[in-house]
């Protein structure tokens, strides 16, 4: 397990460079670049070719390449073109937002998803089941940025219970719980129509096995039935899909940071990309191919913890 | 135990939902929504970004002012120099400055060597982005401790545009800018009402009273600046109460919205974008007049301020927007007349039109574009619309890949900035002094460079301002562009924010807080 896990960590390295190495082709293969940003619209041709060459952006792409590529491997990822701010400060002070609001969105849609998929499983082709499969359709089908807005307008505008925008006040717990349950519900919905949906099909799946039947034959609960024998067997789909979902997930953060005003990840890559901000631009969005890698790590990891019949040789 | 167990869930949730409001009551606070993810950098000199302009408006000054809630420059007033006087020729002036003016965080009196500091920075190509405004600087020179003298090289179009409180006119600390050095940035010191306080990224700028402030007093104790890019989350978060003043949407249903609140204060502010649309002379026909002057008679004016909204624009009908000093309206205005523009096409020798082929455009212009493709089309001229995001359309119509080219902008309020950027020959994109002559005025057919040149060098403001009309009328003879309509800077404040001046234009493109605004809740 040991040496699987360090050879997985040890091949996630080129995946990354290779991730690396591709976004920073592609953000400078598009058109325009940060001289607009920096100076404004009315900037002469001559005004662009200084401020390239005051930022060295006039150099051959490879030694820029090799530069940036030099600095990452040593923490340093250069700083944003547009502000001059340190990146790696930036990214520092981004990521934590975007992790908490992935992380509590994941755990929303689990706690809440995995039940009721088990509980429309057990009621199936009820009218429960029925209604139960087209709210987790129709929150599959809403776009996050519309059920942030709708969340928005039920619980901030009507009820005036929780905040429109910000992550709240630095140091003040209540205030930040505050700011965090419209964006991690926002996420939470998405995560739980998948999670209900993939629950219930894997507990019907399931459901019909031997040893189902063995199990209720015995006598046993139905509760413990459904979460000692189905949900266990059921888990390793389920892990994929969670694996899966993160990732979509965390890209969901990127829209649901914006309505909400939240200062992570999202916001900063959206800002860099309108900018320009290649330095800025390439670091975030590896950090993002990082935490993909990450999860994956994480989910091939977790099924021999789950399943002893799954070895790593 | 169920029942306590439910108890203690209901009052952790209750103290999470209703939570407790640790900003403190007694301050006067207000809540600005700025339409950014962020808020670049607090330099004056060095950031050229819309979004933070009401920010170092707040924290600087310059020599001089426009009057608040105008943009007049025939009404500038003193701000940090108490006088001033120039030499008949306009090429030498000397500034009296006030005393007992003292920079924020204990940086001591603002003096003539902090003056001379912060001019002699903003006209160096490495610590400005406006270095190019202030080339005709020949010598900035403390004469004494209160008093800076300027003199030119040759005469600029507003000498006093120079050192007002925008861009490379606020002046900085001296000793703080050596202090902080590249730190400076995100550690502004300035001498205006609010001091900086704190910023934290991609959330906040948080601004306090200066309570030295020379004016008096500021009577909002602090401002916070929120970066809520999103326009809606921006007006629900003001519907809320979370902010009390907001930029709106561009658009007359929102503005109709905001007036029907009764809470609410609608303001439409200039100085206006003005949206024009240049015809590239390079493409043929393009470069028949009367081609030209067709293309102007089939665009309806009408059909482009509908697309905002009529309330929140007017007609551009000069190449200089209104409210600029040196516009006129006194210009061929070629009022909308299909038969007229027909009867034009006949005569150029096209009575069925032609094909113009593709040109780029982004989003924002989306509208315009499908407006320019529809009014065209019934002379008969056909055009296809490509789709770019908003950087992409930069480069490429800088690469003069469009036949047409419909732009809009906001400038600084001088006849000389429109007319140089868009008309001069020298600014001719693909050019090493290009900017945004996207029509090639000046090198297809004869333009106004020699007038625009003249102007800029006259010390006679009437005989400046004269100038300026004759290139407007030979631009609106000419017609290598077609200006089409201008349009206002939208914000919505709660009737509790007193401004505390009369609000008309505002060059922060925002609500400008002075030490007289106020919150009457």
């Amino acid at each position: 397990m040991f040496a699987y896990t360090v050879r997985r960590v040890l091949a996630a390295i080129p995946t990354l460079w290779v991730a690396l190495t591709m976004i920073f082709i592609l953000v400078r293969v598009i058109p325009g670049d940060p001289s607009a940003a920096i100076m404004g619209d009315y900037i002469s041709e001559e005004g662009v070719q200084t401020l390239k060459h005051q930022m060295g952006l006039d150099r051959p792409l490879i030694e820029q390449y090799v530069e940036y590529l030099y600095g990452f491997c040593r923490g340093d990822f250069g700083k944003s073109l547009i502000t001059g701010c340190s990146v790696i400060e930036e990214i520092k002070s981004a990521l934590p937002h975007t992790l908490e609001l992935t992380l509590l969105g994941l755990l929303v849609g689990i706690v809440t998803g995995i039940p009721l998929g088990v509980f429309l499983a057990l009621k199936r082709n009820s009218i429960v089941d029925y209604l139960g499969r087209f709210f987790s359709l129709a929150g599959l089908s809403f776009p996050v940025f519309y059920t942030a807005v709708l969340l928005i307008l039920l619980f901030s505008i009507k009820c005036d219970l929780l905040p429109v925008m910000g992550v709240g006040e630095e140091g003040n717990f209540a205030s930040r719980i505050q700011h965090l349950i419209l964006p991690s519900l926002t996420l939470g919905l998405l995560m739980m129509s998948y999670m209900t949906r993939i629950t219930r099909s894997s507990i019907l799946d399931v459901l019909n096995a031997d040893y189902i039947r063995t199990a209720h034959a015995k006598g046993l609960k139905l509760k413990k039935v459904i979460f000692k024998h189905a949900l266990k067997n059921a888990s390793i789909s389920l892990i994929t899909v969670v694996g899966l979902y993160a990732s979509i997930l965390i890209g969901s953060s990127v829209m649901t940071e914006i309505v909400f005003s939240r200062p992570g990840l999202g916001s900063l890559i959206v800002g860099a990309m309108f900018n320009r901000d290649y330095i800025l631009i390439t670091s975030v969005m590896t950090i993002y191919a990082a935490i993909v890698i990450i999860i994956n790590l994480i989910t091939d990891l977790s099924y021999g913890l789950i399943d002893p019949r799954i070895r790593y040789e | 135990m169920k029942k306590a167990r439910l108890v203690a869930i209901f009052a952790l949730f209750s103290i999470i939902v209703l939570g407790f409001n640790s900003q403190a009551f007694c301050e006067k606070i207000i809540n600005v929504g700025i339409k950014s993810a962020d808020m670049g950098i607090l330099d004056p000199h060095l950031s050229a970004t819309t979004a933070n302009l009401p920010i170092m408006d707040s924290i600087f000054n310059g020599l001089v002012r426009f009057k608040p809630g105008t943009v007049d420059l025939e009404q500038i007033e003193p701000d940090l120099a108490v006088r001033w006087t120039s030499s008949p020729d306009k090429k030498e002036w000397i500034f009296y400055l006030r005393k007992g003016v003292h920079f924020h965080h204990g940086f001591g009196e603002m003096t003539a060597e902090d003056v001379v500091f912060s001019l002699k920075k903003a006209s160096a190509k490495e610590t400005s982005r406006w270095w190019s405004n202030y080339k005709a600087f020949d010598q900035v020179v403390a004469v004494d401790r209160y008093t800076v003298k300027i003199t030119l090289k040759y005469n600029v179009p507003s000498m006093l545009g120079l050192v007002l409180n925008f861009h490379g006119g606020m002046v900085l600390s001296k000793k703080a800018y050596e202090q902080y050095g590249d730190d400076f940035k995100l550690k502004p010191v300035g001498t205006g009402p609010f001091a900086f306080e704190e910023y934290i990224p991609k959330q906040k700028t948080v601004l306090k009273a200066n309570d030295q402030y020379w004016r008096g007093r500021p009577k909002i104790d602090k401002i916070v600046y929120h970066f809520v890019p999103v326009s809606n989350s921006r007006e629900m978060a003001f519907l809320k109460g979370e902010l009390d003043v907001i930029e709106g949407i561009k658009a007359e249903w929102w503005a109709e919205k905001m007036r029907a609140k009764k809470d609410v204060i609608f303001d439409a502010l200039g100085p206006g974008e003005c949206t024009v649309v240049h015809f590239n002379m390079t493409r043929k026909p393009l470069d028949k007049l009367k081609v030209r002057q067709a293309m102007a008679y089939a665009l309806n004016r009408k059909d482009f301020r509908l697309t905002y909204g009529m309330s929140i624009t007017e007609d551009a009908v000069s190449p200089v927007p209104p409210g600029y000093l040196g516009f006129t309206s006194d210009v061929e205005k070629y009022k909308f007349n299909l038969k007229k523009a027909k009867a034009l096409m006949k005569e150029a020798g096209y009575p069925d039109g032609f094909d113009l082929g593709k040109f780029v455009t982004s989003k924002i212009y989306l509208n315009t574009a499908e407006l320019l493709q529809a009014n065209l089309g019934k002379i008969g001229i056909k055009l296809e619309i490509q789709m770019v995001d908003h950087p992409t359309m930069h480069k490429m119509i800088r690469e003069d890949v469009n036949p047409i080219v419909p732009y809009g902008c906001c400038r600084f309020p001088i006849a000389d900035q429109y007319l140089t950027q868009f008309y001069h020959s020298e600014s001719i994109v693909g050019k090493s002094t290009g900017i945004t002559n996207f029509s090639h005025y000046g090198e297809v057919i004869p333009g106004v460079d020699d007038l625009i040149d003249a102007a800029r060098v006259e010390p006679n403001l009437e005989k400046q301002k004269a100038l300026w009309v004759k290139a407007q009328k030979k631009i609106m003879k000419d017609v290598p562009a077609y200006p089409l309509r201008v349009t206002y800077v939208v914000l919505a404040r709660k009737k509790y924010v007193d401004l505390g001046y009369d609000l008309k234009s505002n060059i922060t493109l925002h609500y400008q807080i002075t030490e007289k605004t106020d919150l009457k809740r």
